[in-house]
């Protein structure tokens, strides 16, 4: 290689440009067009900036923090700023491409934290990868949009969450617990978002949404009441406890329950009360308003007070509505007088009358139309009877008078009416009231008192006061002279007598004289016979008799004389009285002849003196036979008494016992004389009966 | 100056008519086209070098700015992720109190590369136009440079051995960045560029330059 050529110089001739570049050069014309395709491209996928203001920041992170949408990263927080005013701050996100022009008007952000709450733990991602922006919005292209106001929680109705959207709004003075799920047989079926109050103050009222396929367990019918809390209930079964699950214990939660059936399908935005619990939220079934009022205007030709707003509208006795307003109407044209008419609008709930299918106020009143053809009235009734108050009743009246439903475009229908049917219990207790009220009371009254008075004066009256005990000292003396002794005397002087008889018909007999004593016993036993069959204590009297005879006999006669003068003394004395004065003067004589027939015993021989005794006791005695002929039989007994007194007297006479058995015999005496007192009695009734035998 | 007085006196290769290969460093007589030894391409002087050194660099240089812009290391933790850029994370360490590491990070991620590439361009200046530096020096200069290209790659080899190491599932991951890529093309486009330089160059200059002033 020696043989080669010197060294050239080096060739001025200046070769192409191309021909002096390397071949190295493409590799960095490549990586510069790379660079730039990347640059080009990177800023060509970059999405538009948009603004979204939130309360705060907190944990929002630029460069970092994302935004998602159905958790997909769909863009990054570039920058934070705060908001003008510095009431926010402002995030500025970089949205990727794809997606930014479904980001328009209708889109809603807001942050998401990790959340521990009693329903449960939510965005637990969080805590691991930091918080991120959620973004909603629906899957159409709609005007653009940069700035954004951020949500503060999720919102309830998320494009991606199809679902019934209700609003649920406390009843008057109730409450509702918000952000809590709504429950339907333990599974969550939806939520309540935020409630707000309303600009009354009255209630509360806060969205709710049903997810799908719930939402076709809700109707109008439907009834919504809070779970929350619970309940605790004495009851014949124990202490009972109630609440639905804890997490509602505790957080609350709505349930709700379809009690009638009938309710249409409800549409998005549907305003549902919410109870308090499930009684009052199925009764509100039957008394709330559960759809439009029909209203109906009344004409009542009568105007009776007792009608008020908010009486009910009854049909068949089932409260359909009430009266909404009253007022009084003349209308010359319309009745053709200038009467005053009670006008009364009724609002009839149409959900009450039990139509099927939907139920509206012009169906009602369709129904009520046909209903009215029949003959439907309205009329007013009594209410209440202790309170007067009235209420209309609806009621179908036989053969009625043809009227209809008067429906005027402008106006609200009129409903005829018929005639009222009021029991008017205040006019009939008011008419009592009255009539009571018109007796003359206090006239009665005066007399009653003057009478009283009257009676008064005349009791305290001296005369009277008197009287009682005149009628004592009258009473007095009356029992002094039934008392005294010489009216009581008089049958034991009676009893004296006829004992002095028995003694000297006994001494006749001592005497034998008893041929002349036969007559006269015969006599005797004739008016014995006559005595025995009219006074039936004679048997005892006899008896007595007897033994006073036996005694007498036994007895001295001196002292039987003595105490016969007595015993005649006596009876004199109490012949003598006025009582006795009746006595037949037959007896009397009779009885005087005794009386000097004793004297003369008295003075002389009795033997001696016996024959004139015996006529004058013959005379005696047939005064006795001729006045008291009906005494035979007792003649007779006394014959046979003399007998036994005869035996008894020889009997007495071998011992020493006489003035004992006299004094038996005295004590027998005594009762002979009761049982003469009581004949005494008799003849003092009738003094007349003994001697005349009547 | 002692170094540059000798140099005076060397005497390039083309002088003595032989070319070197620039592979097994066997001396062919000059017009030889190929090494017959290694089969290298046998050049006097590399005309197209300063060109591939540059547009090497170039590529170096543009591999280089992502590579401090992008995030070098993505640690995830449980409850964070973080990711560093080289001289964000250098700053981080020392704000920990790490100087050391930090200065190591800095020194072997920034200034290392950034002196290759003012060291290369230096070098690919110099041999176009007169030069203050000795020849000698610049010799050195190249020497070292092509010397400690690789060391630079301290900063992947962390990247890769973290990565590789640090994958505890959800608690700690560590990642390589975007930046990492970057890095290593920077890396790699530097030391080709410097390799692609021909330091005969270097003496060629002096050459010229005594070659003028002998003319």
């Amino acid at each position: 290689m020696n043989d080669a050529p010197a060294p050239v110089p080096i060739d001025p001739a200046r070769e192409s440009f191309l021909g002096r570049a390397s071949i190295v050069w493409v590799i960095p014309l490549i990586a510069l067009v790379i660079a730039l395709a990347v640059a080009w491209q990177s800023y060509n996928d970059r999405g538009p900036l948009i603004a979204v203001q939130f309360e705060n920041g907190a944990g929002i992170a630029s460069g970092q923090t994302e935004l998602r949408f159905r958790d997909v990263t769909v863009g990054v927080v570039e920058t934070m700023s705060f908001a003008e005013g510095l009431d926010g701050v402002i995030a500025q996100i970089r949205l990727e491409k794809e997606i930014a022009e479904f980001v328009d008007a209708g889109a809603s952000f807001w942050v998401v934290r990790p959340e521990l709450s009693v329903q449960g733990v939510s965005g637990l991602d969080t805590v691991l990868s930091g918080i991120f922006i959620e973004g909603s919005w629906d899957s159409e292209v709609g005007p653009t949009r940069t700035q954004f106001k951020g949500l503060e929680t999720a919102p309830l109705f998320q494009p991606g969450k199809d679902g019934l959207q209700l609003a649920l709004r406390t009843t008057p003075g109730g409450s509702l617990t918000d952000n809590a799920p709504i429950l339907f047989r333990g599974i969550e079926v939806g939520r309540v978002g935020p409630a707000r109050i309303s600009r009354e103050g009255s209630f509360a009222i806060a969205e709710a949404i049903i997810y799908e396929p719930h939402g076709r367990l809700i109707t109008r019918a439907t009834r919504f009441w809070d779970t929350s809390g619970f309940s605790v209930s004495l009851g014949p079964a124990g202490a009972e406890v109630d609440f639905s699950s804890i997490a509602s214990l505790v957080g609350g939660g709505l349930t709700f329950d379809t009690f009638v059936s009938g309710g249409g399908r409800v549409s998005d935005g549907t305003v549902f009360e919410v109870y308090p619990d499930q009684i009052s939220a199925r009764n509100s079934v039957f008394n709330a308003s559960e759809t439009e009022l029909l209203e109906l205007r009344v004409i009542f030709d009568e105007n009776i007070s007792g009608l008020a707003i908010g009486a009910p509208v009854e049909w068949s006795g089932l409260r359909i509505g009430s009266v909404e307003s009253l007022s009084g109407i003349v209308d010359a044209d319309a009745f053709g007088d200038n009467r005053v008419r009670l006008d009364v609008v009724i609002g009839i709930q149409p959900a009450r009358l039990g139509l099927q299918g939907e139920i509206n106020p012009e169906r009602a009143l369709d129904f009520l139309s046909t209903r009215v053809g029949e003959g439907l009235r309205a009329r007013l009734a009594t209410g209440s009877l202790l309170t007067g108050g009235l209420k209309v009743e609806l009621v179908e009246v036989e053969e009625p008078e043809p009227a209809a439903i008067i429906v005027s475009p402008d106006e609200i229908a009129t409903l005829p009416s018929t005639d009222s049917e009021i029991s008017d219990a205040t006019a009939t207790v008011e008419g009592v009231f009255t009539r009571i009220n018109s007796l003359p009371i206090e006239e009665l009254l005066n007399s009653a008192i003057g009478f009283m008075q009257s009676a008064e004066a005349f009791v305290s009256s001296e005369a009277l006061r008197e009287t009682p005990q005149e009628v004592r000292a009258l009473l007095g003396d009356m029992r002094g002279i039934v008392a005294s002794e010489d009216v009581q005397n008089i049958p034991v002087t009676l009893n004296a007598a006829l004992s002095r008889i028995e003694a000297i018909l006994a001494q006749i007999e001592e005497g034998q004289a008893v041929e002349r004593v036969v007559a006269a016993i015969d006599a005797a036993t004739e008016a014995a016979g006559s005595v025995n069959a009219s006074v039936a204590g004679v048997p005892e009297l006899i008896d007595n008799l007897s033994s006073v005879a036996a005694k007498a006999e036994a007895m001295p006669l001196e002292e039987l004389t003595e105490q016969l003068t007595e015993l005649l003394g006596s009876a004199d004395a109490i012949l003598s009285t006025s009582a006795a004065q009746d006595l037949p003067a037959s007896l009397g004589a009779a009885l005087d002849e005794l009386n000097a027939t004793l004297a003369e015993l008295r003075e002389g021989g009795a033997v001696r003196n016996v024959n004139a005794t015996l006529s004058s006791a013959r005379e005696a005695a047939d005064a006795v036979a001729l006045s008291s002929r009906d005494l035979p039989a007792l003649v007779e007994r006394i014959t046979e008494v003399f007998d036994q007194a005869s035996r008894t007297i020889e009997g007495y006479n071998k011992g020493d016992v006489i003035s004992r058995d006299a004094q038996a015999a005295l004590r027998d005496i005594s009762q002979a004389a009761d049982a003469l007192t009581s004949l005494a009695r008799l003849l003092e009734r009738n003094p007349s009966a003994l001697i005349r035998g009547r | 100056m002692e170094r540059a007085e000798q140099t005076r006196e060397v005497i390039s290769a083309r002088d003595l008519g032989v070319v070197a290969c620039t592979r097994c460093l066997q001396v062919w007589p000059q017009g030889v086209q190929t090494c017959a030894r290694c089969g290298h391409k046998l050049v006097q002087r590399d005309l197209k070098s300063l060109q591939r050194v540059w547009a090497l660099w170039i590529i170096g240089f543009m591999c280089y700015i992502p590579a401090n812009i992008y995030p070098m290391l993505r640690t995830r933790t449980l409850f964070y992720v973080q990711e560093d850029t080289i001289v964000g994370g250098a700053i981080e360490l020392m704000h920990h109190g790490s100087i050391g590491v930090a200065a190591i990070i800095l020194i072997a991620s920034v200034v290392i590369p950034l002196a290759k590439f003012m060291a290369i361009a230096f070098l690919a200046i110099s041999v176009t136009r007169p030069s203050t530096v000795s020849q000698n020096q610049r010799q050195l200069l190249y020497e070292v440079v092509e010397y400690i290209g690789r060391w630079s790659m301290i900063d992947i080899f962390v990247v890769a051995i973290l990565s590789s190491l640090v994958q505890l599932k959800v608690l700690v991951a560590i990642n390589p960045g975007l930046a990492s890529l970057f890095f290593a093309l920077s890396v790699i486009f530097t030391m080709l560029s410097a390799q692609a330089f021909d330091s005969r160059m270097i003496w060629d200059a002096q050459q010229q330059g005594k070659g003028q002033k002998q003319e």
